[in-house]
């Protein structure tokens, strides 16, 4: 009888365990839900290859300015700058980019610059990173090494127009990493009496572009020795500068 | 007195039904949780544009210039069609840059995946930026 008089509570209990069961699976699902939308590990890689990228670009920018002119310690100065900025950038957790450079001959400091005279030139920078990500669900550590180098490679052969005059050709490559590049901007030198004349309309200047990374510089100058030297500046589209010369012979 | 008892019982009834009703009804309007799956697909989308325009440089090269439209018309090209974006670069201050808004459509009211970027420009004066790329799906 007394069990009898209180269903009516009974029920109500129960329908409040049932209301908080469905609510409390209701905020599970929730939950779980929203620990799956967490920084990934796509999104992690995504990360990490832009600062890879950046770190590249970081590198190319300061040989283009050391190669111009610039002093070797802004490669150092700006891989700071850049590790800085990066540790500033994932809230997540420690974000460190550590970086050594190159030291190994012939690379000092990172750079190596070398515009000889035997028709190979090269403008090159090298740096080693350890970029460390360490966050609530993540450990990441990945080393990488980023090498820039720019080379420059000319031949030169020239023949007798007449007794003064002699038509000059001058094979030029550009590569990048060892790959066939694109220049931006190339000038050709010749030397006269020890000095140095830049062929234009009146040499019938012409540069040939192969769109390969290839070109064919020729002209005409008066020049009393069968033997030419010839220097050419280069500039890639990544704005790093390099030359070479070389002795152009005759044929 | 036997009547009362069974109106109570009816009460309790009515309040036990209310109760699980009420419920079902709070858990039914509760957020749904956000689609992940497509809002990850957005968010590779977003970060494969800006590596794709990062890689030869480019995107380091817009942003010093300035060139908003460019940039604008590069993302246009790169993400697919029904996908709406507002891209705010800021420098190493943490200011936003452009000076004008870099996007394709309003992102008011759609659920809104946001990418960040890192990006050092390829200058000699070599200038370090943070990307901000929001995205939604317009359809």
């Amino acid at each position: 009888m007394r069990r009898n008089q209180n269903s009516g509570q009974i029920l109500l209990v129960a329908a409040f365990i049932m209301a908080s069961l469905l609510l409390s699976a209701q905020l599970y699902v929730l939950e779980v839900g929203k620990t799956s939308g967490d920084m990934d590990a796509d999104s992690l890689n995504d990360f990490m290859l832009s600062v890879k990228l950046g770190s590249r670009h970081a590198v190319a920018g300061s040989l283009a300015n050391i190669s111009t002119g610039g002093t070797n310690s802004i490669l150092e100065f700006n891989l700071q700058e850049w590790g800085e900025f990066i540790g500033r950038q994932y809230l997540s957790g420690k974000n460190v980019l550590d970086f050594t450079l190159e030291e190994t001959s012939p690379y000092s400091s990172g750079i190596y610059l070398s515009w000889g005279a035997n028709g190979y030139g090269v403008s090159s920078a090298s740096a080693n990173f350890v970029h460390t990500l360490v966050g609530r669900e993540t450990d990441v550590d990945t080393a990488y090494s980023v090498n820039v180098t720019t080379v420059l490679l000319i031949k030169s052969a020239n023949r007798r127009l007449n007794e003064t005059t002699r038509q000059i050709n001058v094979t030029i490559n550009v590569l990048n990493e060892a790959l066939p590049a694109l220049a931006k901007q190339i000038t050709v030198y010749y030397q006269v009496s020890g000095t140095w004349l830049i062929p234009d309309d009146t040499n019938d200047y012409a540069l040939l572009d192969y769109g390969n990374g290839t070109y064919i510089a020729s002209f005409t100058a008066t020049v009393p020795t069968p033997e030419v030297e010839v220097s050419v500046h280069a500039t890639d589209f990544r704005g790093i500068y390099v030359q070479a010369n070389t002795t152009s012979t005759e044929i | 007195m036997f009547d009362q008892k069974g109106q109570i019982r009816i009460i309790e009834s009515f309040l036990a039904i209310a109760v699980i009703f009420s419920a079902v009804l709070v858990s039914v309007t509760f957020p749904s949780s956000p689609d992940f799956s497509k809002q990850k697909s957005l968010s590779t989308m977003g970060t494969q544009a800006l590596i794709k325009l990062d890689t030869n440089g480019t995107l380091g090269d817009l942003i010093i210039q300035r060139n908003w439209a460019n940039m604008k018309t590069a993302l246009d090209t790169l993400l697919p069609l029904g996908v709406s974006f507002n891209l705010t670069v800021f420098d190493e201050a943490g200011n936003a840059v452009n000076s004008e808004a870099i996007q394709n459509s309003n992102l008011l009211g759609r659920e809104v995946v946001s990418v960040q970027y890192v990006c050092a420009t390829r200058s000699q004066v070599v200038d370090f930026f943070a990307i901000r790329l929001q995205l939604a799906w317009t359809g």
